[in-house]
């Protein structure tokens, strides 16, 4: 075990002292904030106040039009009015565009039928002006439905009201609906298990490789078992990517407030579970994220350059992609036989015992078994890793077929 | 009771025969050299002695014990192919290593600091190790071995790819440690090395065992039969029928006397003919006893070989 501590602490402070890890680590979070700050601030501006000109030779709709953009909800443009336009208007505005006195003009031709609604063209000074020509659409449709509601008798007042934005509350969601805040916590689980195994997963057998190819593994192997090496580098190399993945959460936690930690925690809502959620949560994150590490290491004990470890990347993907696919009729019936039989299956154990806990409440047997399950198969994963680790460095320069690997597990 | 002890051991990997029947001692206490060509076996058989691969046959003993990982803190090992952590800082380097080996922290440092002052690298201590020479990396790899006193140290190839000077100063390390009790194995393919340095060899040819035992016993087995002369002048007398193989670099001679002939009778000859720089009666050197070996043998073998075909064919 001293061995294993040794391995996996010179690993991870190797690695945390890199100036990668370091740029990549605090790169996130500056991203995050400056992410923040950038929609705050474009936020603002994002309220057009451009200079633009309305022509039409109905008054009352030119009006109308120019409230609704200099005072409106969405804009705050200065408008100028020219009812009705004469035939020079075009060409006195055009040359406005030219000298950047306009941002843009709208032109109504009225219907030649009252029933039917004029025609808008609107010219402005830049075809990659979309904000302006957005809030003159939006502010067209407005006036023109207030214009027809009034016409039709209504009351101004029922009209404004009648225009008023539908207002829903979305803090109530999840305080029902318990197996939704469960699903975003599986998500959560997901997405994180996903990402922090392509991340790192692959890191792993990058070290293995990198081990192999510097040569410092025979000086290793005179002291310690090949299993000891493995399980070192797992934890440690693992212990890198938790620690980045920790600085991330906490950073996205902290700008974000409560709202995120409530997802995480699987909806905070339920107190009495939530604890225990976060228990299992944590419990299958590791020992996932172990797992899929011991995959990677087999692989990286295999393979001897990076090149060759690529086409084997997809073996590390394909279990959980299958597990996603899994989620559906898991979820339907989380205590049916494709649900209990998956649940303890170790590879998708982590993300499908996890959204069985959150949905229904498993037999405390089929937990136990799955986590039990879970750790022999690291156990073992390892096991098969070093020793297929011990004989293919012996015998480095080309990949191992499957039957050859066989036979390496033969030998001790 | 012998330190190191390989009986019968054989090891296979798929199809080629890496040692075949191997069996030697080593006592504790002795200079103890592992020579043969490239090829010959000599890291596979080093490999088995520390547990990095298993004997498929036969059996290691370490210490006097069947051999037992529990033990190997006890031997300090340099490997053939150096590998050092790239990025690694040495001390950092040379204190891990020192830990796995079961030191502490402190102790691991202490005696790195005082080993890279004693091979004169002290300098390189704080440095990135991919910013050394190789000579460098190499006494690091070196004093890796030894940090934490080992009473066996086995060493493949220590000497190779170093200057002389360096080379020196390890040949005179090692023999300082033995001098301190302890037991020194190194393999080479350089034979002249091992004749200064070691009171006990083992030859091995494509894995077989050629000779072993001590390095004086086995010189006094092979008689004063071979003349190294600088003469100039004609060199007919080296048709002397007392001359069974001659080698002639014009001028210098390495002549191999058959069984029984008197250096003397050569010499009167000689110096009739030509003028006599310099006449040398000396045991055949290591090298020399090697290449006699192991031609012997592969005449043999290819006899045998031959002999099985024919066999073959009159059986099909």
């Amino acid at each position: 075990m001293h061995n294993v501590w040794l391995i996996a602490k010179r690993e991870y402070l190797e690695r945390v002292r890199t100036k990668a890890f370091l740029i990549s680590t605090l790169l996130i979070p500056i991203l995050m904030v400056g992410g923040i700050v950038g929609s705050l601030v474009l936020g603002h501006k994002t309220k057009p106040t451009s200079h633009i000109a309305v022509v039409s030779p109905d008054q009352q709709l030119a009006v109308d039009l120019q409230s609704e953009l200099q005072n409106g909800k969405d804009s705050r443009m200065t408008v100028e009015v020219i009812s009705p336009g004469n035939s020079e208007t075009r060409a006195t505005l055009d040359s406005m565009l030219v000298d950047k006195q306009l941002d843009g003009y709208l032109w109504i031709t009225p219907a030649a039928d009252s029933s039917q609604r004029p025609s808008f063209s609107y010219t402005p000074r830049s075809a990659a002006d979309m904000v302006n020509r957005d809030a003159v659409r939006t502010a067209l449709r407005n006036v023109i439905v207030r214009e027809r509601l009034a016409h039709q008798g209504m009351v101004a007042s029922d009209v404004d009201a009648l225009m008023q934005p539908v207002k829903v509350d979305t803090t109530q969601a999840g305080r029902i609906a318990d197996s939704a805040s469960s699903l975003v916590a599986v998500g959560v689980l997901f997405v994180l298990m996903y990402m922090v195994i392509l991340l790192y997963g692959m890191n792993v057998a990058r070290s293995i490789i990198e081990e192999k190819s510097s040569r410092v593994f025979e000086v290793l192997l005179a002291t310690i078992r090949p299993e000891e090496m493995m399980a070192g580098k797992v934890i440690g190399v693992g212990a890198v990517g938790l620690t980045q993945v920790a600085v991330w959460l906490i950073t996205a936690i902290l700008l974000t407030g409560s709202s995120l930690m409530g997802a995480l925690a699987g909806g905070k809502v339920q107190v009495s579970l939530s604890a225990m959620q976060i228990i299992f949560f944590v419990t299958y994150f590791l020992l996932g994220y172990l797992l899929y590490s011991s995959i990677a290491a087999a692989l990286g004990a295999m393979v001897n350059s990076e090149q060759e470890l690529q086409q084997l990347n997809m073996l590390l993907v394909m279990p959980l992609a299958g597990c996603f696919f899994a989620m559906a009729p898991v979820m339907t019936n989380p205590s049916g036989l494709l649900a209990r039989v998956l649940s303890i299956f170790p590879f998708c154990a982590p993300l499908i015992m996890y959204l069985r806990i959150s949905l229904s409440t498993p037999p405390v047997w089929e937990i136990a078994l799955s986590i039990v399950l879970m750790i022999a198969t690291i156990y073992a994963v390892l096991w098969v890793a070093s020793r297929i680790y011990r004989v293919g460095i012996l015998m480095y320069g080309k990949r191992p077929s499957l039957p050859e690997i066989m036979r390496w597990l033969k030998y001790s | 009771m012998p330190i190191v002890e390989l009986q019968q051991v054989s090891k296979a990997y798929d199809t080629k025969v890496a040692v075949e029947n191997l069996s030697f001692k080593i006592e504790p206490g002795s200079m103890f050299g592992l020579l043969g060509p490239n090829g010959s076996g000599k890291t596979s058989s080093i490999r088995m002695m520390i547990g990095i691969t298993v004997p498929d046959s036969g059996s290691v003993r370490l210490f006097g014990q069947p051999f037992d990982r529990k033990n190997l803190p006890r031997v300090g090992y340099l490997p053939e192919e150096r590998g050092l952590y790239k990025k690694m800082k040495v001390i950092d380097q040379l204190s891990f290593l020192g830990q796995l080996h079961g030191l502490d922290a402190t102790t691991a440092t202490k005696r790195a600091y005082a080993w890279c002052e004693r091979l004169e690298i002290i300098e390189a201590v704080q440095k990135k190790t991919e910013e050394l020479s190789k000579g460098m990396q190499q006494k690091i790899q070196f004093i890796s071995a030894l940090l934490h006193e080992p009473e066996l140290i086995i060493m493949d190839e220590p000497f190779s790819g170093l200057d002389p000077v360096n080379a020196t100063l390890l040949q005179d390390t090692l023999v300082d440690l033995r001098q301190q009790g302890r037991t020194v194995l190194f393999s080479t393919h350089r034979m002249d090395q091992v004749e200064k340095l070691c009171d006990t060899i083992c030859l091995i040819h494509n894995g077989h065992l050629v000779l072993s035992g001590g390095m004086r016993e086995i010189k006094s087995k092979y008689p004063a039969n071979r003349v190294h002369m600088i003469f100039t002048g004609d060199d007919s007398f080296l048709n002397h029928p007392s001359i069974e193989s001659v080698k002639n670099y014009q001028g210098i001679a390495e002549i191999k006397l058959r069984e029984g002939a008197d250096a003397q009778a050569l010499l009167a000859e000689a110096v009739t003919k030509a003028r006599i720089t310099r006449f040398e009666v000396m045991e055949p050197t290591l090298e020399e006893i090697f290449i006699e070996k192991v031609t012997a043998e592969s005449n043999k073998e290819a006899r045998e070989s031959n002999g099985f075909v024919a066999g073959d064919r009159v059986n099909a």
